[in-house]
C-alpha cells in the first residue's frame, strides 16, 4: 500500500503528537523504523525543538504573586459598592437554612403589596408598591437563579463525589424556593417568570432525588437534557434579564 | 479547599477564595505572558487584566474545560492586547515574510551581550530568542503555546480565534524560522 510522503509539517505535528489521527501516527511510527532518510530529519527535528527550549526564561520577583494579589484585591473592592446589596441578598439567600424562609417572606411581600395597592387605591401608591414589591422579587429570584446555575453546572460536569453530595442538600433546598418564587412571580402578574420557574422545578426534583452515587449515565442524561432545552442558557438570560431590569429601575 | 469548590466559591463573590487561585496561578500566567509580549512589564499588566477578567466573568466559566485552560485563553488575549495597545507588532496572518529586517534581533543581541553569549549553547540561546522576538505575534503566540505550554492545537485555535488549520500553519512557520536562524551553528 502506497502511503503519503510524510512531509516536515508533518513530523512537527508527530514530535507534539497532535493533530494527527492515530492511523497517520501509526504510519510514521512505521516509517521511522523503516527509513534511516526519515529518521534523520526526524533526529534533526527533535533536536532544533529541544534546543529551543535553551531560550532564556524571564522570572518575575519574588514578590510578584502578592502584589498582583494586592491590586487585584483593590479593583474587585472598587466595584463592590455598586452591587453590595444584590450581593448581601445573594450571599443569605445561598444559607440553605434561610432558603425557603427568604422565599416564603417574598411571597408574603407579594401577597402584601397587592393587597396594599387595593387598599390604598390612589394610582401613584399602586404603582409604588408594586414596584418595590417587583424590585425585591426580582433581586431574591435573580440570586435563586444564580444558586441553580451553579448547581446544574456542578452537577452536569463535576466528577467530585463530594460536590455531587453537596449539590443533593443544595437541590433539595432550591426545591422548596423555587416553588414559592413561581407562586410570588404569578401573585406579581409576572406569568412569563413564573413559567420559567415551573419548568426549572422536575430538573430541580430530579436532582433532590438522585442517588448520591449517580451513574455516569445519569450525569450524561442530565448533559443531553441542559443541552437539548437549552436550559442553562435560559436560566442565564432569565437571570441577567432581571438584572437588567433592576439596572434599569436605579 | 480544591480548586473546584474556590472556583464556585469565588464564581458567588467571596472574593477570598480566588486569592489562592491567583497565588497558583500568577507566576506561570507571567512566563506565558512574557513569552507574547517579550516584556516583563506589559506581561505583568496582562496577568493583571487576565486575573481581574477570570474574576469578573468566573459565572461564565462552565467547567468543560479546565479552569487552567480556560484561565490561560484569557492569559492569551490579554497579553494580545497588551502588545495591541504598545502598538509594536501587527498580528500577521499572511504566509511567511521571510524579510531581512533583523533591527529587533540586533537590538536584542546588543542588549545581552554576556559572556555565555559566545559559548555554542549561549549562541544557539541568544538566536533562538532572538528569532522568537522577530516571528509574527500570531506565530510566536501559536507555538508558545504549544510548546512552551503544551496546549493543544484545537485549544489554541479557540484562545486565538482561528480554525485549526490556520493555527498548524503558524506553528510551522515558526518552527521554519528557528530552524533556519540556528542554521550554521550546528
Amino acid at each position: 500500500m502506497n502511503m503519503h510522503p510524510i512531509s516536515d509539517n508533518e513530523l512537527v505535528l508527530y514530535f507534539y503528537r497532535d493533530g494527527l489521527d492515530a492511523r497517520r501516527i501509526a504510519e510514521i511510527d512505521d516509517a521511522l523504523f523503516a527509513a534511516p532518510e526519515l529518521r534523520r530529519r526526524y533526529t534533526a527535528l527533535q533536536r532544533l525543538l529541544h534546543e529551543i527550549d535553551a531560550a532564556p526564561v524571564v522570572e518575575p520577583d519574588a514578590e510578584f504573586s502578592q502584589r498582583v494579589w494586592r491590586r487585584l484585591a483593590a479593583r474587585i473592592d472598587a466595584q463592590a459598592p455598586r452591587r453590595a446589596w444584590r450581593s448581601r441578598i445573594a450571599a443569605l439567600v445561598r444559607v440553605p437554612s434561610l432558603r425557603a424562609a427568604f422565599a416564603a417572606a417574598v411571597l408574603a411581600l407579594a401577597v402584601l403589596g397587592g393587597y396594599e395597592a387595593g387598599r390604598l387605591g390612589a394610582p401613584d401608591a399602586d404603582e409604588r408598591t408594586r414596584t418595590a414589591a417587583s424590585r425585591i422579587l426580582d433581586a431574591y429570584v435573580a440570586a435563586h437563579l444564580r444558586s441553580t446555575e451553579g448547581l446544574l453546572l456542578t452537577a452536569a460536569n463535576s466528577d467530585s463525589a463530594e460536590l455531587r453530595a453537596a449539590d443533593h442538600d443544595l437541590a433539595s433546598a432550591l426545591v422548596e424556593s423555587n416553588r414559592l418564587y413561581a407562586a410570588a412571580a404569578a401573585r406579581d402578574g409576572n406569568t412569563r417568570l413564573a413559567d420559567f420557574l415551573r419548568q426549572l422545578e422536575p430538573v430541580l426534583i430530579e436532582l433532590a432525588n438522585r442517588p448520591r452515587d449517580a451513574p455516569v449515565q445519569s450525569i450524561e442524561d442530565l448533559r443531553g437534557y441542559l443541552r437539548e432545552t437549552d436550559l442553562l442558557f435560559k436560566v442565564r438570560a432569565t437571570e441577567a434579564r432581571l438584572g437588567a431590569a433592576e439596572t434599569h429601575r436605579t | 479547599m480544591d480548586e473546584e469548590r474556590r472556583v464556585a466559591a469565588a464564581r458567588h463573590g467571596d472574593r477570598d477564595a480566588f486569592r489562592p487561585l491567583v497565588e497558583a496561578y500568577a507566576r506561570p500566567l507571567f512566563a506565558l505572558c512574557v513569552r507574547i509580549t517579550r516584556d516583563a512589564a506589559l506581561a505583568e499588566d496582562a496577568v493583571q487584566e487576565a486575573l481581574f477578567n477570570a474574576y469578573r466573568h468566573l459565572r461564565d466559566f462552565d467547567g468543560r474545560s479546565s479552569f487552567k485552560t480556560w484561565l490561560y485563553r484569557i492569559a492569551v488575549n490579554a497579553a494580545l492586547e497588551q502588545m495591541r495597545k504598545q502598538d509594536r507588532h501587527r498580528v500577521e496572518v499572511a504566509d511567511d515574510t521571510d524579510d531581512e529586517d533583523n533591527t529587533l534581533a540586533e537590538q536584542h543581541a546588543a542588549e545581552s551581550p554576556g559572556p555565555e553569549a559566545h559559548a555554542h549553547g549561549g549562541e544557539i540561546a541568544s538566536r533562538v530568542d532572538a528569532e522568537l522576538a522577530r516571528m509574527t505575534l500570531l506565530e510566536r503566540t501559536a507555538f508558545t503555546l504549544r510548546h512552551a505550554e503544551g496546549c493543544s492545537i484545537e485549544d489554541i485555535a479557540t484562545a486565538l480565534s482561528m480554525n485549526s488549520s490556520a493555527c498548524k500553519q503558524a506553528i510551522f512557520r515558526a518552527v521554519r524560522k528557528l530552524r533556519h536562524a540556528l542554521q550554521g551553528i550546528r
